[in-house]
């Protein structure tokens, strides 16, 4: 047994790896890198989804540009107001408000009102479809149906749907508008959560050459913009354009529409009695746009309940006061947030 | 600890834990040296005596190691006991080195060694870490006799060396499974078995 | 040998991962998106032609000198983990722009075969300093190669029609298996035989 050997073996290695050792602590000291105390605070109380919605690459790179004063420090759409308020109180700012937002499907073209063109049968991905003659659809402009939204959700809340359209969670969505980025045909839309009222057809075709290829798709009939008590729809392009100032989400949209291509996302609507004021002057039967009104002159008038949507028209014009909105407008799911 | 559960360290790793089919580690040796049945388990042999030695040893001194020099110590008792495997290979079974080469030394980089010195070894006892090396050697045994099996079968018609199959097979062997093409899609094919096997149980 | 020769040898004959199997960890953890897989590979080459180096040096000026051949393995892998670690903490500190690309592939490659298989293959293969760097150079290049064509493949796949059960690695496995089945077409290319 050659114990010379044993020995110089040991202390060889030994000796190199206290080399190495010393090396790196030595290293480790000179090279470090100062971190920002704030930098990793901000980081903190992110909630690490790197969804990208902040337009920053990942919640490393938000906190980051954060810490350096180059960012705005309400972007972060996931964490919400709560986030932002903590993020003000480290940098020892005020955080801007943060308005939630939610991605809607603003197209009702699924695959019982909008028929395919041609089978297709390539990748599995709506971006390689769409690629293929604007894809399987008849209708070019609407959503292709296989499912891309879903794939690049970060937070599960996307579904494809019996009809072949996504259906969206609006409990998981955080608006992070990573599927609106992602759909090739633009058929998603970050929207405020308190938006009730949405246009759910992207087509800019008009008359005919939608009825052809989609039951519910807008027609650019313009009866919408006629209706309209608050002036907030536009034609633009062969589709009426939304002014989410002066919308007030009465709803007469969504019922007037003849292809039913507005979307309601209330979850419930309330309904106009009218109680003992009434004097009988006929002012609400006229207003109101669904004749849901019956009454004979000078004589107690009545809601016809089945055909009322709740848009409050007849309750703005009574001179009495004799008209109540009964039953909460049920306001969309406020998001986790808030 | 109570006797059933202890077990299960060793259980574990044969089927449910198994470190090339379930845990995804130690594919290079895997694919590389199943070329026979007795390769195979040749391979397989020399990665147990490692696992087993560093298992124990890591764990007989978990206790005087600090955290942050951990790894550079746990490599240089796996390379400790790489390089014994390397000189009693060489001097024992000189055929089976050759097959295995450089392989051999690799074994010092195999994730299952340092994966489970730093799993399981670090933080547990040393009868425990010796069930746990057990038993994922034997799961890595059983891999690789599988495999080695079919390559050898389909490639050479023998079965560690005797005549498996009639002539006329021996005569036109399927040599896509010698060759790494061979080796990646049998192991693709394993493991979407696997798959389909516990789908939902896993 | 011809230098040449070393390097196709390297890059397509032997290719690393789809003929000698070594650096198959990375290969499959790594080429799930082709950005990733630039970067491992950038980093690969990186660290290998260092460590080809250093380990060399440190083989043919130390241990066979003072006959502690023996030593190889512990001593490589040991300097590589060093080497790796320093090298980050240099990137880190001056190269911040290389850094954020490759920074957090360095410690993936520490324990990668295909560094350490490299420098053994060096001494078996008898190579002196040029051609351990040409044989070092050629493989990191054959990994990118197999790597980002491979990342090609699977990101496509994402988005195929596959059963439940071959979703993920049984299919990537068996994609692997027939770009494999392509490099073996390289076979006696100009007549390596490495």
């Amino acid at each position: 047994m050659d114990w010379n050997l044993v020995l110089i073996s040991a202390a060889g290695l030994g000796g190199l790896g206290l080399i190495i050792g010393i090396v790196l602590a030595i290293a480790s000291v000179k090279l470090a890198v100062k971190v920002d105390e704030r930098e990793a605070a901000v980081r903190a109380v992110l909630p690490g989804a790197n969804c990208g919605a902040c337009g920053f690459p990942g919640c490393d790179g938000y906190a980051a540009a954060v810490a350096s004063g180059s960012a705005p420090l309400n972007k972060c759409s996931v964490g919400g107001a709560s986030v932002a308020r903590s993020i003000g109180e480290i940098m020892g700012q005020e955080a801007g408000a943060v308005e939630p937002m939610v991605a809607v499907l603003i197209c009702r073209g699924g695959k019982d009102v909008a028929p395919a063109r041609f089978q297709y049968k390539g990748a599995a991905d709506c971006r390689h479809a769409a690629l293929l003659l604007g894809g399987p659809k008849a209708c070019v402009y609407g959503c292709v149906g296989l499912g891309h939204c879903a794939k690049v959700c970060p937070f599960g809340a996307i579904t494809m749907g019996r009809n072949n359209l996504p259906v969206i969670d609006e409990k998981k969505c955080t608006g992070c508008g990573n599927c609106v980025r992602g759909c090739p045909k633009g058929t998603l839309l970050l929207v405020p959560r308190s938006k009730l009222v949405v246009l759910a057809c992207v087509s800019h075709d008009k008359g005919k050459a939608v009825k052809d290829v989609c039951r519910v798709g807008c027609t650019a009939c313009t009866l919408c913009t006629k209706v309209c008590p608050a002036g907030a729809l536009t034609m633009v392009n062969n589709l009426p354009v939304m002014d989410f100032e002066k919308c007030i989400d009465c709803g007469i949209c969504v019922h007037k529409c003849p292809t039913r291509s507005f979307i309601d996302r209330a979850r419930g609507r309330p309904k106009a009695v009218i109680n003992p004021r009434c004097t009988g002057c006929q002012a609400c039967v006229r207003a109101c746009p669904f004749k849901a009104i019956e009454g004979e002159p000078d004589k107690q008038h009545k809601v016809l309940a089945d055909k009322c949507i709740g848009c409050g028209e007849c309750r703005k014009v009574c001179p009495a006061e004799a008209i109540d909105m009964v039953g909460a407008l049920g306001h969309a799911h406020p998001g986790k947030a808030a | 600890m109570s006797a059933p559960s202890r077990w299960k360290y060793f259980a574990d790793g044969i089927i449910k834990e198994n470190p090339v089919l379930i845990l995804m580690i130690g594919l290079c040796p895997t694919l590389a040296t199943s070329v026979s049945a007795r390769d195979a388990l040749g391979m397989a042999a020399a990665v147990t005596f490692v696992l087993v030695g560093s298992n124990v040893v890591v764990s007989l001194i978990r206790k005087v190691v600090p955290g942050s020099v951990r790894i550079p110590i746990f490599i240089i008792i796996i390379s400790t006991f790489v390089t014994i495997i390397d000189y009693v290979l060489q001097a024992y079974q000189p055929a089976l080195y050759r097959v295995l080469g450089v392989f051999v030394p690799l074994i010092v980089v195999n994730c299952i060694i340092l994966g489970r010195a730093e799993a399981f070894a670090y933080g547990h006892g040393v009868f425990d870490s010796l069930l746990d090396a057990l038993g994922k050697s034997a799961g890595y045994a059983l891999v690789m006799l599988v495999m080695g099996s079919i390559r050898e079968i389909f490639a050479a018609g023998t079965w560690f060396g005797v005549a498996v199959t009639p002539a006329w097979f021996r005569s036109a062997p399927v040599l896509f499974m010698i060759f790494p093409p061979g080796a990646f899609f049998l192991i693709g094919i394993l493991k979407g078995i696997v798959n389909r096997l516990t789908a939902g149980k896993v | 040998m011809n230098p040449a020769k070393i390097l196709m040898g390297a890059f397509l004959v032997n290719n690393i991962i789809l003929m000698r199997f070594i650096g198959l960890c990375p290969f499959f953890g790594v080429s799930t998106s082709l950005e990733t897989s630039f970067g491992m590979s950038a980093a690969v080459l990186f660290v290998m032609m260092l460590a080809a180096w250093v380990s060399w040096l440190l083989y043919h000026l130390l241990l066979v000198p003072t006959g502690l051949v023996f030593l190889r393995t512990a001593v490589f892998i040991l300097v590589i983990a060093g080497l790796v670690q320093f090298v980050e903490m240099v990137l880190k500190k001056y190269m911040r722009g290389l850094y954020s690309a490759l920074g957090i592939y360095l410690p993936l490659i520490t324990t990668n075969c295909a560094i350490l298989g490299v420098t053994f293959l060096n001494i078996d293969y008898r190579f002196n300093l040029l051609q351990s760097t040409l044989f070092a150079v050629g493989t990191a290049l054959g990994f990118a190669l197999a790597i980002i064509l491979f990342a090609a493949i699977r990101e496509r796949l994402e988005d195929s029609p596959i059963s439940p059960s071959f979703k993920g690695y049984p299919i990537a496995f068996v994609g692997a298996s027939l770009v494999s089945l392509a490099f073996l077409g390289f076979t006696s290319l100009f007549g390596i035989s490495l």
